[in-house]
């Protein structure tokens, strides 16, 4: 075997298909998932989004006038929220109301309790968290 | 119209926060230093990541302030500021739907 063909075959083996291996005992979290989360956030527009969301549901025309973006910006922005699941979309009417969904900001607080240096200690087998 | 929303002064900084963690490479990191402190090696050999996109990984969280670094020897250390990890969750509470209710003197939190 070739030694390119043998870096080929050693690439398949240790990576997994998302292109990257495993950590030696990962979070029962989607790290995909986890990083869409907090993705969404990590833009100024849409942390004020986020925060006048947390009043009450608004309508876009809402969100539009309050941030004074275009309302295709809103718009964008908040696909980008409801896509990662931090924003539900309910429709009355002409109008579409968005509204903050409670329990993925609570994953994304377990998600930082969990990764808190010493969180393991104690509860886990391995060596690798003494 | 309603009257716009004053951003809040350390906007940039709580959006570095989660511009940190919104990498899956990253996520992983922050997931490995959560058991302790490892040096770069380690993190190079686990996560399988060359190690220059690595520094650059790094460099995003350190920068976040979300990771601290300690050299010993020829190694750097990497490990998480809990500090961090605890602001980012405070602020993760404070926009929770309802928190806001009640505390607001503004027509538009009835």
């Amino acid at each position: 075997m070739t030694r390119r063909a043998e870096l080929r075959v050693g690439k398949l083996f240790l990576r997994n298909p998302h292109g990257l291996p495993r950590p030696p005992h990962p979070l029962p979290m989607d790290m995909a998932r986890v990083a869409q989360w907090f993705h969404a956030a990590s833009d100024i527009t849409r942390l004020a989004m986020l925060e006048f969301l947390s009043q009450r549901e608004r309508c876009v025309s809402e969100l539009r006038d309050v941030l004074g973006v275009p309302q295709s910006t809103a718009s964008f922005h908040l696909k980008v929220l409801r896509e990662s699941g931090l924003v539900r979309q309910r429709r009355e009417g002409r109008w579409k109301y968005y509204s903050l969904r409670g329990e993925t900001l609570n994953y994304m607080i377990a998600f930082t309790r969990i990764v808190s240096p010493g969180a393991h200690v104690g509860t886990c087998p391995l060596s690798c968290c003494q | 119209m309603i009257s716009a929303v004053t951003p809040r002064p350390d906007a940039p900084r709580v959006a570095r926060w989660f511009h940190a963690l919104a990498d899956e490479a990253r996520v992983n990191i922050v997931e490995m230093l959560s058991h302790k402190e490892r040096c770069v090696c380690e993190l190079e050999q686990v996560l399988g990541i060359a190690q220059s996109r690595l520094s650059f990984h790094l460099k995003v969280l350190k920068d976040a302030g979300l990771i601290a670094d300690r050299k010993e020897g020829r190694w750097m250390f990497y490990a998480l500021e809990r500090e961090t990890l605890d602001q980012i969750a405070a602020y993760t509470k404070s926009v929770k739907p309802g928190k806001h209710a009640g505390s607001c003197a503004v027509a538009c939190c009835d």
